[in-house]
């Protein structure tokens, strides 16, 4: 597979600072890369990709939990008050009709979140076992990962939005319930693992197979 | 192609390494995650109460994730899940409590749905007018744990811990009392009525009465307790009388009680203690008798105003009433008779007398054989209510105890009323029976003949003949006053001297009177020793032969 070599493979890599071209040695575990000319930390693939993205996989994993356990917002009206779940707001859209409404907070605070932890788990797992598995299709994966994690905020920013319009004192008020503490938590999870996880190690299992 | 790899090795520097050590700080993050969601968990483990089941009639105003349990107006639990029992006929309210009330969920704690209700006059659960309804709870169980529970359908009376004693009372009929209906002592209010249900063979109600606890020493076993409700108005045989206990209980009926004074004070009632509830104060100061002897009378009088009820009285005192009155027509002799069951208590006549003549003696006998008779009478002229009176009549016939209809019957005489409208026929029947035309008749042709008589010449000749005898007379007079009276004169005077002396012989102090006093002493006494020789002869007419024996 000649002209297929990625640069690492050739004993390269280029300093992200300035663009320096870098002779690096075949294997860098334990040592940090410096560029000799600018001085900053050079590295041929993220810095223990694998293992950031694993921990902050695990680490959204564990806060989707409470996310979608707990309530979100505390509506109070009347002196009444009433706790809604994600779940429990989407059920109560598509009961009452309005299902495009419904639909929309399904796919932004559960689809998509989903999503993408199970995309990025797919992709570390992959990378982790070398699975040499459709690397294209997997590279797309990421792309699409990257790309919809902007959207997964709406859920907070309606939440906010809600809390800010309605304070009519005794009347109403709306109130963020502690699941969109950790539903936040698990969106910059996300941003930061796909962000972690380095797409260059899925084709890296090809090249050490070839 | 050139490879710049190849082409200039020494053009590319080689990067600098340098060690670096241990392991990624990112590891922190799940770390950190794990504990947070680690505390959220155990949090939520800790924080999920005891779960209970109630089970309603209905579950109106309940909601799965929003209805509160409450006590004393603070939340302390939800509605999870609301639903049917297998055979749809109760709800199954399950809900989750603070695990604080872990401890209070026991035999005994009561559950109820509180909404806006209007009951024994108070509005209560205004609140949930807005809020919704919700499931209040009272924790007053000590008895088992207990995580399933029958709901209350309507509020207790009493809630929480309330000092005091609850106790039973049977009555006939509900009347106008309801749960939370005061109860009052001397008019203080001093507990409520929490409950009442029919009795399951529908003889009556039982109701659950909560006396407050200082008040609860007050009700001793022989404590009696009345209906006092409204206004009581009785009109009977007795009078007209208006009673009420307070404004309070006109409207929504109520309980008084009170140990009357005549009978013995007995020991604090035990909780519990069934209790007669009497329908009117009057009642309870009736004392109690056991032994009741029915009887039958038949009159045939009007029984009009005599009712059910109505006293019967031996001498003015009552000894017991009138049970049962009904109309009875006898095909053979095309009679009506009126039979009027009443009761006697014997217990309300002491015995006295030594009561020697033999035990078992059938007393209502020997007094109708000795003449009692039973007799209407008017208890209040003003109603005319009737009553009966029991009296010995010894100008009756001797009468005899019947049995009919499996009751003794007590013969009856006409009433008061009755004898003296009889009496009244009589003599209206006498005064028809006179013959007045002929009477006046007859005067007629006296008269006439008096008149003739009185016009006639013969009576104008006797007349005449009259006035000469007069003449006569008044000559003769005339003579007798001259010359017969001063010899009468002398002769009275005579006479008088000798009375005189005749008075002198016999004063009680002259001889003469004292021998006569012991001759008249002498002759009484040989009067009675003729009288008892007689008398003795009579026993014994051999003495005159044989002579008076020692």
């Amino acid at each position: 597979m000649t002209g297929t070599h990625s640069a690492l493979r050739l004993g390269l890599a280029g300093c992200h600072s300035c663009q320096l071209l870098l002779r690096v040695p075949a294997r860098v575990r334990s040592s940090t890369l410096r560029c000799p000319r600018c001085g900053a930390v050079v590295h041929p693939r993220k810095p223990r990709s694998l293992s950031r993205t694993w921990a902050l996989l695990l680490a959204a994993y564990v806060f989707y939990v409470p996310a979608m356990v707990l309530p979100i917002t505390r509506i109070t009206t009347l002196g009444r008050l009433q706790e809604d779940t994600i779940m429990s707001g989407v059920v109560y859209f598509f009961q009452s009709g309005e299902w495009p409404i419904g639909l929309v907070i399904f796919v932004a605070s559960v689809f998509v979140p989903v999503l993408k932890l199970l995309i990025l788990s797919l992709l570390a797992v992959s990378v982790q076992w070398r699975s040499q598995w459709r690397p294209r299709d997997r590279t797309r994966l990421y792309r699409i990962t990257e790309m919809v994690g902007h959207w997964s905020m709406v859920d907070v920013y309606v939440v906010t939005l809600l809390v800010a319009l309605v304070k009519a004192g005794a009347l109403a008020s709306i109130e963020v319930g502690p699941a969109a503490f950790y539903f936040a938590s698990v969106v910059v999870l996300t941003i930061l693992a796909a962000n972690a996880f380095d797409p260059r190690l899925i084709w890296d299992a090809l090249e050490e197979a070839a | 192609m050139t490879d710049p790899v190849s082409q200039g090795p020494e053009e590319i520097p080689p990067a600098l390494v340098e060690e670096r050590s241990g392991w990624s700080v990112v590891w922190l993050i799940p770390i950190v995650a794990v504990v947070v969601g680690g505390w959220l968990a155990y949090r939520a483990i800790m924080e999920k109460g005891p779960e209970i089941t109630i089970v309603f009639e209905s579950a109106a105003g309940l909601e799965a994730g929003k209805t509160k349990v409450k006590y004393k107006d603070v939340e302390v639990g939800e509605v999870t899940d609301v639903r049917f029992n297998e055979d749809l006929s109760k709800v199954l309210v399950t809900a989750e409590l603070q695990p604080s009330m872990r401890d209070h969920l026991r035999e005994g704690t009561r559950f109820w749905v509180v909404t806006a209700r209007l009951a024994a006059g108070q509005v209560s659960g205004l609140s949930t007018l807005l809020s919704g309804a919700y499931i209040a709870m009272d924790p007053t169980g000590t008895g088992r744990p207990q995580r399933s529970f029958v709901g209350l359908n309507k509020p207790p009376v009493i809630t929480g811990r309330t000092p005091g004693t609850r106790y039973r009372l049977e009555a006939e009929s509900l009347g106008s009392i309801e749960a939370g209906s005061p109860v009052y002592y001397r008019k203080i209010r001093v507990g409520q009525v929490e409950s009442y249900e029919l009795r399951e063979d529908g003889s009556g109600i039982v109701f659950g009465i909560f006396i407050r606890a200082p008040y609860d020493r007050l009700v001793h076993e022989n404590t009696r307790f009345w209906n006092a409700s409204g206004i009581e108005v009785s009109l009977n045989a007795e009078g007209f009388r208006l009673r009420t206990e307070s404004l309070v209980s006109m409207l929504i009926g109520g309980i008084a009680f009170d140990t009357p004074e005549n009978l013995e004070r007995s020991g604090p009632a035990k909780p519990g203690t069934l209790f007669r509830l009497y329908s009117s104060r009057e009642e309870t100061t009736r004392p109690e008798y056991q032994r009741k002897e029915r009887y039958l009378i038949y009159f045939t009088d009007s029984v009009r105003g005599l009712k059910v009820g109505a006293p019967v009285l031996i001498r003015g005192i009552e000894v017991g009433k009138v049970v049962d009155v009904k109309f009875e027509f006898d095909v053979d002799t095309l009679d009506f008779r009126v039979p009027v069951l009443i009761e006697i208590e014997p217990d309300r006549v002491q015995l006295t007398g030594s009561g020697d003549k033999g035990p078992g003696r059938a007393f209502d006998e020997e007094l109708v054989a000795g003449g009692l008779r039973a007799q209407l009478s008017t208890g209040n002229l003003l109603t005319g209510q009737l009553l009966i009176e029991l009296e010995m009549h010894p100008e009756v016939p001797p009468g005899k105890l019947r049995v009919e209809h499996g009751y003794k019957v007590i013969p009856s005489i006409p009433g008061e009323i009755d004898r003296f409208k009889q009496g009244l026929l009589g003599v209206l029947q006498k005064i028809q029976r006179l013959p007045l035309d002929q009477i006046a008749e007859n005067l007629n042709a006296t008269l006439a003949g008096t008149n003739r008589i009185a016009n006639s010449p013969e009576l104008l000749q006797a007349l005449e003949h009259l006035n000469a005898t007069l003449a006569e007379t008044q000559t003769v007079a005339n003579d007798l006053s001259t010359k017969t009276l001063p010899r009468l004169e002398a002769v009275l005077q005579e006479a008088h001297r000798t009375l005189n002396d005749l008075g002198g012989l016999v004063r009680s102090d002259s001889p003469l009177y004292q021998e006569l006093m012991v001759m008249v002493k002498e002759l009484s006494a040989s009067a009675r020793s003729i009288r008892m020789m007689s008398s003795y002869l009579e026993q014994h007419p051999e003495a005159l032969l044989k002579g008076k024996r020692p």
